[in-house]
C-alpha cells in the first residue's frame, strides 16, 4: 500500500474566492462608502458604516481612513490591548469566547475602542440582517478590525440552528487578537471559516503586529503575480514578514487603499489566463505534488522573484510550510465524525438492555439493582456506561462547535439514539448521585449533556399522541418516557422521611407535603398517558417502597386518584397489560 | 454546460441559432458579426468557478471557507462521463478516462495565454465547432494518441526528458498545461488510486458479513422454528439467549454495512461499486435476512410515537442503498422490491385499522396480499410468516368473514 500523496490547495481555493464576484461588490462597497464620507467630512479618527442590500446578498462594510492606520495601531505602543477580564463586566458580548480550557484572551485596545464607539448602533445593523439572504461584512484596515469583532458578537446567537453563517472579508486590516484568541476561535471550525483577511504585498499595515498577535482566519496573500490562500497561524507570520515588497517609511497610505481595488479587478481577470510565473528551477520531475503546490503557491504571492528582498531562504520556507500543511490535513481529517464508534454504543446499549431484562425478571427493576449493586453483571455495567456517557458528551460539544454538520445529523438521524441513551442510563446517574446522599437531582446534578439532550426532544418533538393501543401493548418493555422520573422517587422518599421525622420543623413538613401532593399528580398523570414502565411496580423496586411509607403516613382514610388506584394489587398487572381503566 | 442558464441565456440562444443554420457558411458570417467575447467571458468565468472548486475537492481540502463562499454562487452540477478525445492543434490525440480529470481538463486546455487574446479566441472556438470533420480525418491519418495514465505520475514541470514519460510531457505541452494545471490532473489520479484502496478495505469485510449472516440464516432461524415462532416474533419477544445474540449479530450486520453506505455517501468508493454482482447479491441476502429484526426492534420499543411510521422515516439508509442496487441491476421499477420491509407494512395496518376500522383501509390490505402471494410464489418471503403462532397469521385471522372467504390469499393461509 503506497503513501497517501498530499496536496497543496491554498491556490484553488484562492482562484475560487478570487473567480466569484464577491470580492468585487465587497470592495465596491467599501470604496462607495469612501467616496460618500470624503464628500461630507474630512479624514478622522472614527469609522463609518453603512449597509448595502444587493439582490443577493447583504453587505454591512466598515470604513476608517487609511492614513490613520499605521499611527493609530502603532500609537500607544501599538502592544496596548484589553484582556478578555477586563470586559467581562462592560462589554459582556465577547464572554462567550472564554471556555473553561482557555480562560483569557487580549484584543487590539485601538481596535477595540472602535468597535465600541458603533456599540450603540450594533442594534440596529443586527435587524438589518435577514436571514434568508447570505450576508457579507467587510472593511478596510481599521475598518476590517471592526468588521471582525462585530463577526464574532454575533457568533454567540449561531448555536445548534440552522441560519447560514456570514462572511467577513478584511482588506489590509491588522492583527486583532493573541494566542487566545485564535485558539477560542480555532475550536470551533465553523467560526475560523468565516474569516477572509485580503491582505497585499504593498501594505504595511498587517504587519505591524507581527508580535504577541496570531492570526486566525483564511488568508489571502496577493501580489502582482497571482494570490493564494493561507491557513496554518505560523505559516502566515512567517509569509507576511517575507512577502512584504515596500518600505514604510515612503508608502502612501491612499495608494495603498487603491492599490487593492486594482488587485481586485486584475486578479479576477486574470483567473482566465495561463499562469505563467516561473519556477523552473525549484520543480523537476521529482518533486511531490505537496512541495509542488506549494511553490506554486509562493510563486504567485511573489516570493520567488528573482532578487529575493530580505535575507530569506526559500527553501527553508518550503520545507516549513510543507511540514506544517501536511501536518493540519493529518488533524483536520482525524477531526470528530459522529458515525465512528456509533456501532459500539449500540451494542453497549442491547448490553444494557439484556441487563434491564434480567433484572426485571427478578422482580426488582434495572435501577433498584444497580442501586444496590451486588454481582459480577452490576460492575460489567458500570463499564458499558461509561462508554456510552463518554461517546454522547463528546457528539454534544462536537454538535455545538459543528453546528452546520454534526448538529444538525444530531437533531434528526442520532436524536433517537441519544433519547434511548438519556432514558436507559440517567436512571444510573440518578442511583449514583442519591446513593452518595446528595440532593435536588434535577436543579444541582444534571449533567449538562442530558439537559441539552432533552431540550433537542423538546424542539424536534411532535404533539403527543396520547395513549394508543399500541403503547399500551407495550409498556412492559418500554423505557420511562421521563428520565428524571426516579429522582422524582427519591426526592418524594425524602420528603416522606421528613413528614414522618420527629426533628424537622413545621415550615419542612408543610413545603414536604406539598412536594408530595405534586409528585402524585405527576405519577397519576404519567400513568395516564401510559408514560411509564410498569417495571415501577416491581415488588422490591424504590417507587413501591415510597408507595409503603406514604400509606403509612397518610392513613387509611386518605383518599387521592393514585392512592386509590394504587391500593388495589390487581391494578399493577391491568397497568402491565395495558388494560388499566382510569377514572 | 460549465455555466448556469441565467447568466448566459440571451447570448446563449444566439449562439444556438447560429449552430443550427443550415449552411456552414452562413453560420460563418453570423459568428463575425457576433459579440463573442462577452459570451466566452462568462461561460468561462463560471466554468473556472466550478473547476476550482472541484480541484479544492481532489485535494483533500480542508478548510470550511470553501463551504462558505459556495453558499454565495451557484455552481453548475453537470460533469462529464466516458472517454474523452482532445485533439491538440497538431494532430495529435489525448486520451482520457477519469471524469475528475476531465473537467479539470476541460478548463485548462483553453485558457488564453494574454489576456488580449480573449475576442481573438472566443471568435476561434466558436469557428471550431464546425471544425470537426476536417480536423479529426487528419489526426486519424496520423495515428498519434497519448494515454494520459497512469494520472497520479504525471509529470510536474515541462521539460523533463526522461524516454518514458517524454510523449506524455510533450502532450501535455501541447495542450499547454501549466504545473498547476498538471497538479489538479495529479490529484484526480490520486483521488481515483484512493477509491480504489477503499473498496479492496471493504473487500475484506466479506467474510464477517458472511460469517454473522450464516449464524442468523442457520443457527436462529432454526431454533426459532424449533420454537413454533417466525424470527420476527421470535426476536420481538426477545425470550430467550438466543434472541440476545441475534441482536448483538444484528447491530454487528449494521455496522459494517453502514460504514460501507457512509463512504458510498462521502464518494469515496469507485463509482462502479454499486453495481458490483457480487455486493447487490450480498446486499439483497443481508436485507431480506436482517430487516425484520430492525423492524422488529422499531416496533416493538415504540419507536414509531417518536419518529413516525418506519418506511416514512424510521428506515435506516443501509436498506433503501441496497434495495435501489438491486432494482438498479435488474431494472425493476423503483420501490418494487419491498418485500423485505413486509412486516413494516403489517404493524402500520395493524395500527390503522385499530383507529380507523376496516373499511378505509380495505384497499392497503388488498394490496399486501396480492403483493404476499407475489412474494412468496417467488420465494422472495420466508414461509415462516404464515405460521400458526405468526403476527400476521393472527392479525389475518382477525379481519372480517366476508373478506377473508374472497381473499387471494385465503388458500396461503390454511395451509
Amino acid at each position: 500500500m503506497s503513501q497517501t500523496q498530499y496536496f497543496s490547495n491554498g491556490l484553488e481555493l484562492a482562484k475560487f474566492v478570487v473567480n466569484n464576484d464577491i470580492l468585487q461588490h465587497a470592495w465596491t462597497a467599501i470604496t462607495e462608502l469612501c467616496k460618500e464620507t470624503s464628500q461630507n467630512e474630512g479624514p478622522s479618527s472614527s469609522v463609518k458604516f453603512r449597509v448595502f442590500e444587493l439582490p443577493n446578498y447583504t453587505i454591512i462594510a466598515f470604513f476608517t481612513w487609511p492614513a490613520n492606520s499605521i499611527d493609530f495601531v502603532q500609537g500607544n505602543g501599538g502592544r496596548d490591548s484589553v484582556t478578555s477580564s477586563t470586559l467581562k463586566d462592560s462589554f459582556p458580548l465577547f464572554n462567550f469566547l472564554c471556555t473553561q480550557a482557555n480562560p483569557n484572551f487580549s484584543i487590539n485596545k485601538p481596535a477595540f475602542h472602535l468597535f465600541s464607539s458603533i456599540f450603540g448602533v450594533l442594534p440596529f445593523l443586527k435587524s438589518k440582517i435577514d436571514n434568508s439572504k447570505p450576508l457579507i461584512i467587510t472593511g478596510n484596515s481599521l475598518g476590517g478590525s471592526v468588521a471582525t469583532l462585530f463577526t464574532l458578537s454575533l457568533f454567540e446567537n449561531f448555536k445548534i440552528s440552522t441560519t447560514k453563517l456570514p462572511l467577513c472579508i478584511t482588506f489590509g486590516s491588522p492583527l486583532i487578537g493573541d494566542d487566545g484568541l485564535q485558539e477560542a476561535i480555532s475550536n470551533y471550525p465553523t467560526w475560523n471559516s468565516c474569516f477572509l483577511h485580503v491582505v497585499s504585498d504593498q501594505d504595511p499595515v498587517p504587519r505591524v503586529l507581527i508580535n504577541g498577535y496570531k492570526p486566525f482566519g483564511t488568508f489571502l496573500l496577493c501580489s502582482e503575480l497571482g494570490c493564494s490562500c493561507f491557513e496554518d497561524p505560523r505559516t502566515i507570520l512567517e509569509l507576511l514578514m517575507a512577502a512584504y515588497s515596500g518600505c514604510p517609511e515612503n508608502q502612501d497610505p491612499n495608494k495603498v487603499f487603491e492599490s487593492y481595488g486594482t488587485f481586485v479587478e486584475h486578479l479576477n481577470r486574470k483567473v482566465l489566463c495561463k499562469d505563467t510565473t516561473d519556477h523552473e528551477s525549484l520543480i523537476d520531475w521529482t518533486t511531490q505534488p505537496l512541495q509542488a503546490g506549494i511553490i506554486t503557491k509562493l510563486a504567485a504571492i511573489g516570493l520567488l522573484r528573482s532578487q529575493p528582498l530580505q535575507n530569506i531562504d526559500i527553501n527553508i520556507i518550503i520545507a516549513n510550510t510543507a511540514r506544517r500543511e501536511k501536518a493540519m490535513a493529518i488533524l483536520n481529517k482525524q477531526a470528530f465524525d459522529p458515525t465512528r464508534g456509533l456501532n459500539e454504543i449500540k451494542i453497549n446499549m442491547a448490553y444494557l438492555e439484556h441487563y434491564k431484562k434480567l433484572s426485571k425478571d427478578e422482580g426488582v427493576g434495572y435501577y433498584d439493582r444497580y442501586k444496590n449493586g451486588i454481582d459480577r453483571s452490576d460492575i460489567n455495567v458500570v463499564g458499558y456506561m461509561r462508554g456510552l456517557t463518554c461517546y454522547w458528551e463528546d457528539m454534544i460539544d462536537q454538535a455545538e462547535k459543528r453546528p452546520q454538520t454534526v448538529g444538525a445529523s444530531l437533531r434528526t438521524r442520532s436524536l433517537f439514539g441519544g433519547t434511548n441513551y438519556r432514558r436507559m442510563i440517567e436512571p444510573l446517574d440518578i442511583a449514583d448521585y442519591y446513593k452518595a446522599g446528595k440532593q435536588d437531582y434535577k436543579n444541582q446534578g444534571r449533567s449538562k449533556h442530558y439537559i441539552i439532550l432533552e431540550q433537542l426532544l423538546k424542539e424536534t418533538e411532535k404533539p403527543s399522541s396520547g395513549p394508543n393501543e399500541l403503547k399500551k401493548q407495550n409498556v412492559v418493555s418500554i423505557l420511562t418516557e421521563d428520565s428524571c422520573f426516579w429522582a422524582h422517587v427519591e426526592e418524594a422518599l425524602i420528603s416522606c422521611k421528613l413528614l414522618s421525622s420527629g426533628e424537622s420543623s413545621d415550615e419542612e413538613k408543610d413545603s414536604a407535603k406539598k412536594k408530595l401532593i405534586e409528585f402524585e399528580k405527576y405519577v397519576f398523570d404519567s400513568m395516564k398517558n401510559y408514560a411509564v414502565s410498569s417495571e415501577i411496580f416491581l415488588p422490591r423496586s424504590s417507587f413501591m417502597k415510597w408507595w409503603g411509607k406514604y400509606r403509612e403516613i397518610t392513613g387509611t382514610s386518605y383518599s387521592s386518584s393514585l392512592t386509590n388506584l394504587l391500593r388495589n394489587d390487581k391494578n399493577y398487572e391491568a397497568y402491565a397489560n395495558g388494560s388499566l381503566e382510569f377514572p | 454546460m460549465l455555466a448556469p442558464i441565467s447568466s448566459i441565456k440571451l447570448e446563449f440562444q444566439k449562439v444556438l441559432q447560429f449552430l443550427n443554420a443550415k449552411s456552414v457558411n452562413l453560420a460563418h458570417a453570423s459568428i463575425d458579426t457576433f459579440d463573442s467575447s462577452n459570451f466566452y467571458m462568462r461561460v468561462m468565468k463560471n466554468a473556472s468557478s466550478v473547476v476550482s472548486h472541484a480541484a479544492c475537492n481532489l485535494m483533500g481540502n480542508t478548510n470550511l471557507l470553501l463551504e462558505t463562499v459556495s453558499n454565495f454562487i451557484p455552481l453548475s452540477p453537470y460533469k462529464p462521463f466516458g472517454t474523452y478525445v482532445f485533439c491538440t492543434g497538431n494532430g495529435k490525440l489525448v486520451i482520457l478516462r477519469n471524469p475528475d480529470a476531465i473537467l479539470q481538463l476541460l478548463f485548462y486546455s483553453s485558457q488564453l495565454c494574454r489576456e488580449e487574446e480573449c475576442t481573438d479566441i472566443a471568435h476561434r472556438s466558436l469557428q471550431q465547432h464546425f471544425g470537426y470533420e476536417n480536423d479529426l480525418q487528419e489526426s486519424f491519418q496520423m495515428l498519434n494518441e497519448v494515454y494520459l495514465e497512469p494520472l497520479e505520475q504525471l509529470p510536474l514541470s515541462s521539460d523533463s526528458t526522461i524516454s518514458d514519460i517524454a510523449t506524455i510531457n510533450s502532450a501535455l505541452n501541447d495542450l499547454g498545461l501549466s504545473t498547476k494545471a498538471r497538479l489538479c490532473l495529479c490529484a484526480a489520479g490520486e483521488l481515483e488510486k484512493r477509491k480504489t484502496r477503499n473498496k479492496e478495505s471493504i473487500d475484506l469485510k466479506k467474510p464477517d458479513i458472511e460469517k454473522a449472516m450464516k449464524y442468523l440464516e442457520e443457527g436462529y432461524r432454526s431454533n426459532c422454528e424449533n420454537r413454533g415462532l417466525g424470527c420476527y416474533d421470535a426476536f420481538k419477544l426477545q425470550e430467550t439467549h438466543n434472541d440476545f445474540n441475534a441482536n448483538v449479530k444484528r447491530l454487528e450486520l449494521a455496522g459494517i454495512w453502514d460504514e460501507i453506505i457512509e463512504m458510498l455517501k462521502r464518494y469515496e468508493l469507485p463509482d462502479a461499486f454499486e453495481g458490483l454482482r457480487d455486493w447487490v447479491l450480498l446486499g439483497t441476502r443481508y436485507r431480506r435476512l436482517v430487516e425484520p429484526l430492525d423492524i422488529a426492534n422499531y416496533y416493538k420499543h415504540l419507536k414509531n410515537e417518536d419518529t413516525g411510521a418506519y418506511m416514512i422515516r424510521g428506515r435506516p439508509k443501509r436498506y433503501r442503498f441496497t434495495q435501489r442496487w438491486r432494482e438498479h441491476v435488474e431494472k425493476m421499477p423503483v420501490e418494487s422490491s419491498g418485500e423485505s420491509c413486509f412486516w413494516a407494512k403489517v404493524e402500520e395496518l395493524r395500527i390503522k385499522i385499530s383507529s380507523q376500522g376496516f373499511d378505509p383501509i380495505k384497499e392497503e390490505i388488498l394490496q399486501l396480499e396480492a403483493q404476499v402471494q407475489n412474494w412468496i410464489n417467488y420465494e422472495e418471503l420466508d414461509r415462516d410468516v404464515l405460521l400458526e403462532k405468526s403476527t400476521f397469521k393472527k392479525w389475518w385471522e382477525g379481519l372480517p368473514r366476508e373478506h377473508k372467504l374472497t381473499s387471494h390469499i385465503k388458500d396461503l393461509m390454511v395451509s
